[in-house]
């Protein structure tokens, strides 16, 4: 049987959208967001990790009573000292006063004031990637070394990001999960509602001994093409949304402090078409199935 | 060409709409059917075009039991009768043009091949002016001269048509009538289900009248 175009000209072509194209529309955009804001946290968990897991603060704090000086100095060099003769600990360089200053003024301004305060002395270590180091061995060195020392692995920071990377991931796939469920049933209902509408065109091709095949799929291109339109334009839409985000962080707005950037990158935005992808083959296989199981029902 | 044996046929649980009918129409005759309204003889052509299974008894076309014949083989059975049904069902999207194509398409001819024939069928039952207007603008009469044209436009060996005539004047019907008949020459078998005395009058064919579901031999063939 001639397949080709004629499978096309059998059924209506539909002028504008149908209301139906309208909720896959705002399906796909509902399930390109999720799935663009489950890439983001799974990047941004991945970063924290990165970041800070293989990193060690000494902090050698001011005594009281004492002014901070010659003292200071000494057990910075001292715990640096210690750092460097540790296996495992690949760099170790203390923060310059600037740096530190740095750190704490967004906290308590710039005032000329700030730098007579007495502030922690801070060394940055880091740590051979794999290397194993023994962190209460290290401590005891230290404090034997510079009393004043106190040893930040950040464990129980990174512990805390990590239970908050994980949940925002999970959730951000939770709600992923629901929302190609529900996409995927809008189009499988979708379809199943249109073909209702053609059931005369179903019986009466039939009828005039068009096979099965060719009529199922007559309707399996129809619903593929119609889908794959209407979740298209939600999928770009989702993508401009990320892109406009992304643009305005870019430009220097800053999202919230400590939350993660909302913008998706260029090489993440494909993963979007995976949306457009999934409801036109849902389409078309709820249309092949419903027709064909229509069609065993006539003689 | 088709033989029924004791067909009987209920709609649901309702009562038995034919009972105990049986026939043969020989391949290239040419037969009418008649009966009051009600008498069953949509039902009857439903049985033929393969619209539905009989409640019991045996239908044979073209020599295959319908009964033990695969349902994969129906379409290429179903694409040799031409049906008009009563009520037309025309595609109401397609234009005159392509509702008349429709079984050249289905049997995977080229709109090249057939683009002259179909022109040539639609002018033959007068409608060569109105070839690419939808069914909704057509008249009664116009819309059952396509549903006709594309019944005949695939030279069907069998030819099922269920009051063909029934919306026309008698000038077109007569017309229609001669269609029938011209393919009926060129070999096609013939089944036509008629109120309209006139038409089976000016024939001579077979009349075959159902009365409370049983079939009553009219007429064979006139000399
Ligand atoms: N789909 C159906 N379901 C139930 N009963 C039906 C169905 N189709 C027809 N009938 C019944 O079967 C009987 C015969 O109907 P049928 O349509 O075959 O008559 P007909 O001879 O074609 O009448 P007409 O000349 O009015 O077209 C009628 O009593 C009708 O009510
Ligand atoms: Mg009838």
């Amino acid at each position: 049987m001639n397949l080709g175009r004629n499978a096309n000209a059998i059924l209506p072509r539909e002028k504008g959208a149908a209301p139906l194209d309208i909720v896959i529309a705002i399906m796909a955009f509902l399930a390109a967001l999720a799935l663009g804001a489950s890439l983001i946290a799974e990047r941004t968990a991945l970063g924290w990790r990165a970041g800070l897991s293989d990193r060690l603060t000494v902090q050698i704090v001011p005594p009281a009573q004492d002014a901070p000086g010659a003292g200071l100095d000494r057990e910075t060099d001292a715990a640096l000292a210690v750092l460097r003769a540790t296996p495992g600990i690949a760099h170790a360089a203390p923060l310059s006063q600037d740096q530190t200053l740095a750190l704490v003024q967004p906290w308590i301004g710039s005032d000329a004031l700030v730098a007579e305060l007495p502030l922690p002395r801070l060394i940055d270590a880091t740590i051979t990637p794999g290397a194993q180091v023994d962190l209460a061995a290290l401590t005891h060195e230290l404090k034997k070394a510079a009393p004043d020392s106190l040893v930040d692995d950040h464990a129980r920071w990174i512990s805390r990001l990590k239970a908050l990377a994980e949940a925002i991931t999970w959730s951000a796939y939770g709600i992923l999960l629901l929302i190609a469920i529900a996409t995927a049933a809008t189009v499988a209902f979708a379809t199943r509602a249109g073909l209702e509408a053609y059931h005369e065109i179903v019986a009466l091709l039939h009828q005039m001994g068009a096979q099965s095949r060719f009529i199922a799929r007559a309707f399996e291109r129809h619903y593929f093409v119609s889908t794959l339109g209407a979740s298209l334009v939600g999928a770009a839409l989702a993508a401009l949304f990320f892109a406009s985000v992304g643009g305005l962080e870019f430009a220097g707005v800053e999202a919230v402090p400590f939350l993660p950037p909302l913008g998706l990158r260029l090489a993440e935005m494909p993963w979007l078409l995976l949306v457009p992808a999934v409801s036109g083959i849902i389409a078309l296989a709820t249309a092949r199935i419903s027709v064909l199981a229509a069609l065993r029902q006539i003689y | 060409m088709v033989r029924f044996e004791n067909v009987g046929m209920r709609y649901g649980a309702g009562p038995e709409v034919l009972r105990d009918v049986t026939f043969v129409l020989e391949a290239g005759s040419f037969t009418f059917l008649t009966g009051l309204s009600g008498a069953g003889k949509t039902t009857l052509l439903r049985l033929i075009d393969m619209m539905q299974p009989p409640s019991r008894g045996l239908v044979t076309l073209f020599s295959r039991d319908l009964s033990v014949t695969k349902r994969s083989e129906f379409p290429a059975l179903r694409r040799r009768i031409g049906v008009v049904f009563q009520d037309f069902r025309l595609l109401p999207h397609l234009s005159a043009f392509d509702n008349v194509a429709l079984p050249l398409r289905l049997a995977g001819r080229r709109e090249n091949e057939y683009e002259q024939d179909v022109e040539e069928l639609l002018s033959w039952v007068g409608l060569g002016d109105r070839m690419r207007a939808k069914p909704a603008t057509l008249s009664g009469g116009e819309q059952q001269r396509i549903a006709i044209a594309r019944a005949v436009v695939a030279r069907p060996d069998l030819l099922i048509a269920d009051e063909p005539t029934g919306n026309v004047d008698a000038e077109i019907g007569q017309r229609l009538i001669r269609l029938f008949a011209e393919l009926n020459r060129l070999g096609t078998t013939v089944l036509i289900a008629t109120h309209d005395r006139a038409l089976i009058e000016g024939m001579r064919a077979r009349e075959m009248r159902l009365v409370d579901g049983r079939l009553v031999e009219m007429r064979t063939q006139r000399p």
